[in-house]
């Protein structure tokens, strides 16, 4: 088996992949980088929303779980026992070339929901340890938004202003005024202006989880590619890590199979893993030489209601991108009065193209039969939905574990996701339905059509490998370093110690750039 | 399984109306919803067949009532095989550039694909912020 040798091998391309990899390259410019991603590049110039039959990709190319999507990129993960399924994009750019692209930080105090609430644990870093690195992906990823909001700490300007608002979300922004309630233009990943490096504003098209050829919304690649691969970072595609070797607490040598499907070795200093919670889990729980039973453990999604409001009128609610409209936080901090610890944020969710709305996409499907046509009718481009994101609580019972027994096309070990939706979200999350479904109504919602928990959601795999001291349970220190592994850092969301009610992806990627900082500290010191 | 079989079954899904939206097998998509069964998902051909085994041998010729009713059975009996067959049936439809030209008549929805036109959308008002502002803050400050 060939052996090459390099100082930081990262795994996976995505969000956090690419952020770490330009941080530190940036910093170490002799530094031999090399990131091995298993999917292989999209071209987003050529999205499916420029052709008729666009919303087709959705449905199998596109869509958000792998074990329906089954592309030669993808491995299967046991979803048996998780009503939540996996929802995560094997590909340069990761799963933010399928995202929807808001781009909410967490708030200071979902850094210490154990010294607030007595839940969870605090993690070993505050918000203001990464707010500096948040605006500096703000600058890199593209952000649109509004400074202000009165929901969060001050912060710097957006790189871009907000995002056009549609006659639904004008309607929910007064409904909120009327109910006394927070509202804030939503924070976006999407350019409302162009920008000089060939990026066009946002045109309103509507579908972001396909790719965007306006390169308008962001993702990891268009944001960030370029720049690592000019600063001599190497990028392996369709190249799968195997089996990482550990001697002494160290790794030594990672096995891939590559796009030729040759076996080979690389021998390398530093382990960075920047896939996700259920890639990391695979790779570390199959690791020779090591092992932390704790690993695997407190996995967090967000579980999320949708509530969808019809409307008399034509709102054309498929015009603009479909997540990024509005956001109320008015449910976000604990009130005990409520009968449950911590919170939720309701997001307002644009229509739907015409098959995604006789499909019933967050909700029911139009029923076929002779009532369909005036169904349709009634529903198309006149709905606009509000998902009920909970934040979930890090649970031992809630894991990733690997299925000694099963094994994928490349022979390595299948995931198994468990999960079970814990007592305290369950009551948050019907009392942010009633929330959702006044919402709706005040906004002059002819009818409320409630679906109570969306199964194709498991888009953000948080927790197994939490930061914090080992003697807590923790798996991983406040720079993401693996406990027991010298060389190993883990800079996906499996290091998150509890999920904030709000997308991860800004806080993530902050967290990143700040674990490249940190490694290049301790490289210098060495 | 005939075509005549495979019409009839399109025609009970969407059966369209007086209002000028074609009933689907009538409307010839018959060859593009088997195409669509089998892009969507590896098992849609084997689903399909559940389906039309579970129907009675005189389908075709039933009563527009009857043909509902027995539908209507196989979507109780065998839910995830007829929701395959419904969500091809579903896409044979709706991008089919027929019925979007109709869609575009009805509800003025354009029959283009999203990009790269895009739509226009209502400038952002912030004024409807001073409410909120007004407020003031509501997060928690860390301990």
């Amino acid at each position: 088996m060939d052996n090459e040798i390099v100082d930081i091998v990262v795994v996976g391309a995505g969000a956090t992949g690419l952020a770490f990899a330009w941080r530190l390259a940036s910093r170490q410019p002799d530094l031999r980088i090399k990131i091995i991603e298993r999917g292989d590049f999209v071209d987003q110039r050529n999205s499916p929303s420029l052709h008729s039959d666009w919303e087709l990709a959705l449905l199998r190319r596109f869509h958000a779980n792998p074990n329906i999507r089954k592309s030669a990129a993808d491995y299967p993960v046991d979803d048996a026992n998780t009503p939540i399924k996996p929802a995560f994009f094997n590909a340069v750019g990761g799963s933010t070339i399928r995202w929807g692209a808001h781009f909410p930080r967490f708030r200071p105090s979902d850094f210490c929901a154990k010294s607030q609430d007595g839940v969870a644990l605090d993690w070993p870093i505050g918000y203001d340890d990464l707010n500096d690195y948040m605006d500096i992906n703000d600058q890199m990823m593209g952000v649109s938004g509004l400074a202000g909001d009165p929901a969060n700490p001050p912060r710097a300007a957006r790189p871009h202003s907000p995002l056009d608002l549609c006659d639904g979300s004008h309607k929910l922004a007064r409904a909120a005024n009327d109910l006394g309630w927070h509202w804030w233009p939503a924070d976006a990943a999407i350019l409302s202006s162009d920008r000089a490096d060939d990026r066009q504003a946002c045109n309103n098209c509507g579908p972001c989880a396909m790719g965007c050829p306006r390169h308008a919304r962001a993702s990891a690649d268009i944001a960030y590619l370029k720049d690592v691969l000019a600063l001599g970072v190497e990028l392996e595609t369709r190249a799968v890590v195997r089996r990482i070797e550990v001697k002494n607490t160290n790794v030594q040598a990672l096995e891939i199979i590559d796009k030729d499907g040759q076996k080979r070795r690389i021998i390398c200093s530093e382990l960075v893993l920047a896939g996700n919670a259920i890639s990391t889990n695979i790779l570390l729980q199959s690791a020779e030489g090591w092992h932390n039973p704790r690993l695997g453990h407190g996995l967090m999604l967000h579980p999320t209601a949708i509530v969808t409001g019809v409307f008399a009128e034509d709102l054309r609610s498929y015009a603009g991108p479909f997540a990024t409209s509005l956001v109320s936080q008015e449910f976000y901090e604990t009130d005990r009065d409520r009968g449950f610890l911590r919170g939720f944020q309701l997001q307002a969710l644009r229509g739907q193209g015409p098959l995604s709305t006789a499909l019933g996409g967050y909700g029911k499907s139009i029923p076929w039969g002779t009532e369909h046509a005036a169904v349709f009718k009634r529903n198309f481009g006149r709905s606009m939905s509000l998902t009920v994101t909970c934040e979930d609580l890090p649970e031992g019972i809630n894991s990733i574990k690997i299925d000694p027994d099963k094994r994928d096309q490349f022979d390595m070990p299948v995931a198994r996701m468990s999960y079970r939706i814990g007592q305290n979200t369950l009551k948050m999350r019907s009392f942010g339905i009633k929330k959702a479904s006044e919402w709706l109504k005040q906004a002059g919602a002819e009818r409320i059509n409630i679906t109570e928990l969306s199964e194709q959601a498991g888009f953000h795999l948080m927790g197994t490998a939490s930061m914090g001291h080992a003697d807590d349970g923790c798996v991983t220190g406040d720079d993401g370093r693996v406990h027991g592994l010298q060389n190993t850092t883990i800079i996906d969301a499996s290091v998150f110690v509890t999920a904030s009610p709000v997308n991860p992806t800004s806080t993530l990627q902050a967290l990143a750039l700040r674990a490249a900082d940190l490694m290049c500290m301790r490289l210098e010191q060495n | 399984m005939s075509d005549d079989l495979n019409s009839s079954i399109l025609d009970c899904l969407i059966p369209g109306d007086e209002s000028g939206w074609p009933a689907a097998g009538q409307h010839g998509l018959t060859f593009r919803f088997l195409q669509l069964l089998e892009i969507l998902s590896n098992e849609g051909v084997q689903q399909l067949a559940t389906v039309t085994e579970n129907l009675p041998k005189d389908f075709c010729t039933l009563s527009k009532d009857s043909q509902t009713t027995s539908l209507s059975t196989v979507e109780k009996e065998q839910p995830a095989a007829f929701q395959a067959v419904l969500k091809a049936a579903y896409s044979a439809y709706y991008t089919d550039q027929t019925v979007r030209q109709i869609l575009e008549t009805k509800t003025g929805y354009e029959a283009r694909p999203p990009q790269p036109q895009g739509y226009e959308l209502q400038s952002f008002d912030e004024t409807l912020l001073e409410p909120v502002r007004a407020k003031g803050p509501i997060w928690r400050e860390a301990p």
